[in-house]
């Protein structure tokens, strides 16, 4: 993802960069590369820009137009490579004469292409667990019988466009193939400009080599975001960025908003805003203003599209912005690399670049009619799944809030935890939560023992395996709402060792203390108990954002048996001598209960 | 624009293209003799040639070309 604008995404840059990167460090990530184009333009490209991510990236090329024959040959190199990511770039140059070709059957030409795209996923299913992300055709702009082509149904414009429709509906029966939308970065600068026919002729480029950049940048937000990394919150300022004006000095009568924002300007950049948080980005507030003062606005004003309940965090006061992004940052438990500032005051922007250089602050415009084009054009919002649990995010912030003041009137943690009355669902994994488990998966950073990325693929392998695995998540209520699926556990069955193994513990950071983990270590060696499995084995394997976790198996008496060179610690407890902890958590049992 | 003129602004795209600034070239110098072009380094050695230029070739143009002395009078041809 770009930090700030797109000016980093010039061709001959890049192919210099490209020449001069060194060995790669940060995690690694095996990346395959089919296409029926040449990709030899494309990937010192993706080395480059994976690497200003911190992504050490391998890519592996396929043979040109070899989509078919790799996927399909289960000795093929692809295989031989065991990537995470395939990407499949398809270029309507061939299509496009596939389609010629077909002259009897134009009508069912979409249909029977989205179907054999279908055929090289499941092939690639059966023999790898990794991400898929499949281009859509770029729109062609020939046409044989003018505009009237789009009345006869059966043109080539015609064709392309079902076909792309077909993929993305197939792409959505598919938990793990995701979109790459080329058809969109054509239309943003015109297919006229990024179509290149002699290039195509020359060299079987996909498209002009000034706009590959982009086609690069699209493959590593699709990947980095299906590794999890993707904006969580964005942290808005308020006079002159969601309405104009100064609420201070202009009051709610004299503010730029509703009535006064006659070109609806601020009423689309907020529409913008809340269509984010009902997809689940947590919407913050930092402003220099007096809380009750801005606070009326959101109370008050007609013209406010966002309302009060909308922003899980706000913080408005005369602190300077980088303790008050702390602030946030704390309260919502997430890294500042997941969250996007957005400020209309160029001075602002370049101080809070300089005070958090992690946090993500795009450049906007001077006019603010420029403002949701910007944060469109620099695809910040990039994500690899959703979940319903998504949309209620803003409201489990807020019941975090009142949790939070309620803490202060007991004397003792275990009264406060008692008097939250809080149920727990446990079961194993079923096809209904694999969707929010691989989420989980992908997103958790810092309750994390292992961070091994698990696609849901992978997840709805583990469930269905019964000998091999254990996977099972806890969902958690309390009086005060609903925390839905947070804890993810999968051990593996290792009977005739006696062994039973934590391959992942991974929890959401936003039920912490509250005795899930020990209720799930709990449950962990019930299992170990009852399968009569001798010991329970652990791993923490360190990240640059797990070290909350160091001591986990520590604390539950674990017992370190090995430190691996990469710093990895190894730990085992003998089943018989765990000691249950106690939690003030009461079990709901119901339909796949454990 | 006269085949020196040609020559120089020629020599600032390659030295850029081949990321070496202390490369010559002459007419009768081809693919062979300088380093790092293959046929990948070739396509953005057109591609930043038309641009430095303002002008467009055809395939056929640059599927003809042998050596830098064909491409200056290519450039010429075309920016005429």
């Amino acid at each position: 993802m770009l930090k700030h604008d797109r000016s980093e995404l010039d061709y001959g840059q890049l192919v210099k960069k490209a020449r001069r990167l060194g060995p790669g460090s940060g995690p690694k990530l095996k990346l395959a590369l089919l296409a029926d184009v040449s990709t030899q333009h494309l990937t010192p490209l993706l080395r480059v820009l994976f690497a200003s991510n911190g992504v050490d990236v391998e890519i592996y090329e396929a043979g040109f137009d070899t989509v078919e024959v790799e996927s399909l040959d289960p000795n093929s190199g692809l295989y031989a490579f065991g990537p995470q990511v395939i990407v499949i770039l398809q270029s309507i140059m061939k299509l496009k004469s596939n389609f010629y070709q077909g002259q009897e059957d134009r009508r069912s030409f979409a249909q029977a292409k989205a179907g054999a795209i279908e055929a090289v996923w499941s092939a690639i299913r059966v023999r790898s667990t990794a991400v898929i992300v499949q281009s859509t055709f770029v729109l062609p702009y020939e046409r044989t019988s003018g505009n009237f082509g789009r009345v006869t149904g059966d043109s080539l414009l015609d064709s392309v466009e079902e076909l792309n429709r077909e993929i993305c509906r197939h792409a959505s029966q598919h938990p793990s193939v995701l979109i790459n939308d080329v058809d969109y970065l054509a239309a943003w600068v015109g297919r006229g400009h990024f179509l290149d026919e002699k290039l195509w002729c020359l060299a079987k480029s996909f498209c002009a080599l000034k706009y590959l950049p982009q086609v690069a940048q699209n493959i590593v937000d699709i990947s980095l975001a299906s590794l999890g990394r993707s904006v969580k919150c964005v942290v808005l300022d308020l006079d002159n960025t969601i309405w104009g004006g100064i609420i201070g000095d202009d009051g709610l009568e004299g503010i730029v908003l509703g009535e006064l924002d006659e070109d609806g300007v601020f009423r689309s950049f907020q529409s913008f805003l809340k269509e984010l948080s009902a997809r689940g980005i947590i919407l913050a507030v930092c402003s220099k203003n007096d809380e009750a003062v801005a606070r009326e606005v959101f109370q008050k004003h007609p013209g406010m599209v966002l309302r009060e309940e909308d922003i899980a965090v706000f913080i408005a006061n005369w602190d300077d912005k980088a303790a008050n992004l702390r602030r946030i940052r704390d309260t919502l438990n997430i890294g500042f690399d997941s969250m996007v500032f957005l400020d209309d005051s160029p001075f602002e922007r370049n101080l809070v670049r300089q005070l958090v250089p992690e946090i993500i602050v795009p450049e906007l415009p001077e006019d603010p009619a420029l403002y949701v084009r910007a944060l469109s054009e620099l695809n910040l919002f990039e994500t690899a799944s959703q979940s319903s649990l998504d949309a209620g995010r803003a409201a489990l912030y807020k019941d975090q809030q009142k949790r939070e003041v309620e803490s202060k009137k007991f004397a003792t943690l275990d009264q406060y935890l008692e008097s939250l009355q809080t149920t727990a669902h446990c079961q194993r994994f079923e096809s209904a939560t694999l969707g929010r488990v691989a989420q989980l998966i992908q997103r958790s950073n810092q309750f994390n023992l292992t961070t091994r990325r698990y696609s849901e693929a992978e997840c709805k392998m583990m469930m269905e395996d019964r000998d091999r695995y254990f996977p099972f998540t806890i969902s958690v209520h309390d009086r005060f709402g609903d925390f839905g699926l947070i804890n993810v556990v999968i051990l593996r069955l290792k009977p005739n060792e006696g062994v039973l193994e934590i391959d992942t513990f991974l929890m959401s950071c936003r039920v912490l203390q509250r005795g899930v983990e020990q209720l799930a270590m709990n449950k962990i060696l019930d299992f170990a108990r009852t399968g009569a499995y001798q010991c329970v084995l652990g791993q923490f394997i360190p990240t640059a954002k797990n070290m909350m976790v160091k001591s986990f198996f520590e604390q539950f008496g674990f017992r370190q048996t090995a430190t691996s060179p990469e710093g990895a610690t190894h730990w085992r407890m003998e089943t018989a001598d765990y000691v249950p902890r106690k939690v003030f958590i009461s079990e709901q049992c119901g339909d796949g209960a454990m | 624009m006269l085949h020196t003129e040609i020559h120089q602004k020629l020599t600032s795209v390659f030295r850029d293209v081949f990321d070496n600034p202390a490369l010559e070239i002459s007419e009768a110098t081809t693919a062979k003799d300088v380093e790092g072009w293959d046929s990948i380094t070739h396509v953005n050695l057109i591609v930043a040639v038309e641009e430095a230029f303002g002008t467009s070739f055809t395939t056929k143009d640059v599927k003809g070309l042998t050596n830098v002395g064909d491409l200056i009078r290519l450039i010429a041809k075309r920016s005429a």
